[in-house]
């Protein structure tokens, strides 16, 4: 009997190893399956298992949102009512102004709010999951923003949700210019050692034009995927120079993914590209000091009949 | 061990909490990470090939939320699940400093596989996350492991 005690623990223990080796196999292939099949694993898990636990966040989002930020929401309000008080008249204006050029009506940028949702679990960094998907008219690649500028833009649509990037992710590239539209670069994102030096810089800035810290980045419009005129952060300081021929920056980002809550998706309309956005994030120039008034030089009258001499 | 009825209730609801608590709550790294510790604790009970299931599929959940480093988390908790319930074969230890010890080293190998399997996005410094994340967050885990197996009677302190 003991040899087949000693057989059978054998059997069972390499059958263990095979089965668990079998697991261990199936993990591995999980990391080479295509990207579209990885995608749709992930939204199936997402939609159905995982789903109280999103909709437990989007809910505590929701009145955090409601119970915190009403303040600020009251001042925002306050603050559009005022302008569009102020630019009433605007509207009929331009309305008038395009029919006497026979212009077609301008194609405003179309945006969707959603709530931003932070998994929060090893491996999900770069990434936030939207309330929105494509019912609402959200597509791969449209730009995310916050209030405050660029935050990234989307990776995959579901039907009623989607998932996005922010500008840490190190794929993170977008064509920027300075708002006098002089200068142009590409800001692309720069892993720091820990999540929080995660920050942006600006390259491909020719080493004879010099930008000053504080000045203002934003999107170009090249590119076909972000609109021209987004912002995406202000220079800090010059990070790198090559051989005297090219310059880098540190850009301060204008958005702090971690801490966004509410964002907005730019759709556009019917496929088209949105137009610009610039006058949304640029900053008001401040108003030219009234130059001091200089008595205007009377010409000397003539006298009538002196042939047109003084 | 004795994994009691209650032993495994608690297991069983440690994942849901894990993910109740960083993605539901969004508490991220200030909640401890249940799902490792779960894996830990119930590989200790399971056969290998049951744990090694066990640990991919809950690595499987957490990969839903990767899209940077898809399959890395189901890889990890596999190779961890095996390793954990090989561990009976070699250690039999009841007592409160085994568990920390093995909750530690567990959760810390958690981190080190991951960060090996994990692709050049994700990574970050090696002595970052070795010595300074790793570490921290392994000796939560293994305090919360700890305190948790007390109180649930699999493990009793023991008699100065």
């Amino acid at each position: 009997m003991p040899p087949y005690e000693v057989d059978g623990s054998e059997a069972r223990s390499r059958r263990g190893l095979v089965l668990s080796s079998a697991w261990v196999l199936a993990s591995i292939l999980l990391m080479v399956l295509p990207v579209p099949v990885q995608q749709g694993i992930s939204a199936a898990l997402r939609g159905t298992l995982l789903a109280p636990f999103l909709w437990t966040q989007e809910s505590l989002n929701r009145t955090r949102i409601r119970a915190v930020e009403i303040e600020a929401l009251q001042a925002r309000f306050d603050s559009t009512v005022a302008l569009l008080a102020a630019q009433s008249t605007l509207g009929a204006e331009n309305a008038h102004l395009r029919a006497l050029l026979e212009l077609r009506e301008r194609a405003g940028p179309a945006f969707v709010s959603a709530s931003a949702i932070r998994p929060g679990t090893r491996g999900s960094e770069s990434m936030f999951l939207l309330d929105v998907g494509s019912e609402d008219g959200v597509a791969v690649n449209d730009p995310v923003v916050a209030a405050e500028g660029l935050v990234g833009l989307i990776r995959e649509v579901g039907p009623r949700n989607s998932l996005a990037l922010d500008w840490t992710h190190p794929d993170f590239a977008v064509s920027t210019m300075t708002l006098d539209a002089e200068t142009f670069g590409i800001v692309e994102a720069r892993g720091g050692t820990f999540r929080e030096e995660d920050r942006l810089i600006l390259s491909g800035i020719p080493f004879y034009t010099t930008l000053e810290p504080g000045e203002v980045l934003v999107t170009s419009g090249q590119g076909a995927v972000y609109p021209r005129g987004i912002r995406v952060g202000t220079i800090l300081s010059l990070a790198e120079t090559e051989a005297g021929w090219r310059r880098g920056y540190w850009v301060t980002p204008a958005v702090r993914v971690g801490s966004v809550t509410h964002v907005l998706v730019i759709t556009g309309e019917e496929g088209r590209p949105v137009s610009e956005l610039t006058h949304l994030w640029a900053e008001p120039e401040p108003e030219p000091e009234p130059e001091p008034e200089v008595e205007p030089e009377l010409e000397p009258e003539l006298e009538p009949g002196s042939g047109g001499t003084p | 061990m004795r994994g009691g009825p209650l032993f495994w209730l608690v297991v069983i609801l440690l994942p849901g909490i894990h993910f109740l608590l960083r993605v539901g709550f969004g508490a991220g790294p200030l909640a401890p990470d249940f799902l490792t510790l779960a894996l830990l604790l119930a590989a200790r009970e399971l056969s290998t090939t049951r744990a090694a299931g066990v640990g991919f599929g809950l690595g499987l959940l957490e990969d839903a939320f990767s899209i940077l480093a898809f399959g890395a988390n189901a890889f990890t908790l596999t190779v961890l699940a095996v390793a954990g319930s090989r561990t009976k074969d070699l250690f039999v230890g009841e007592s409160v400093s085994f568990f920390l010890g093995y909750l530690f080293i567990g959760s810390w190998l958690r981190y080190a596989i991951h960060w090996v399997v994990a692709g050049q996005e994700v990574r970050r410094g090696a002595g970052r996350v070795l010595l300074v994340e790793a570490p921290l967050g392994s000796l939560y885990v293994a305090v919360v492991g700890v305190l948790l197996l007390l109180a649930t009677g699999a493990v009793v302190r023991e008699a100065r």
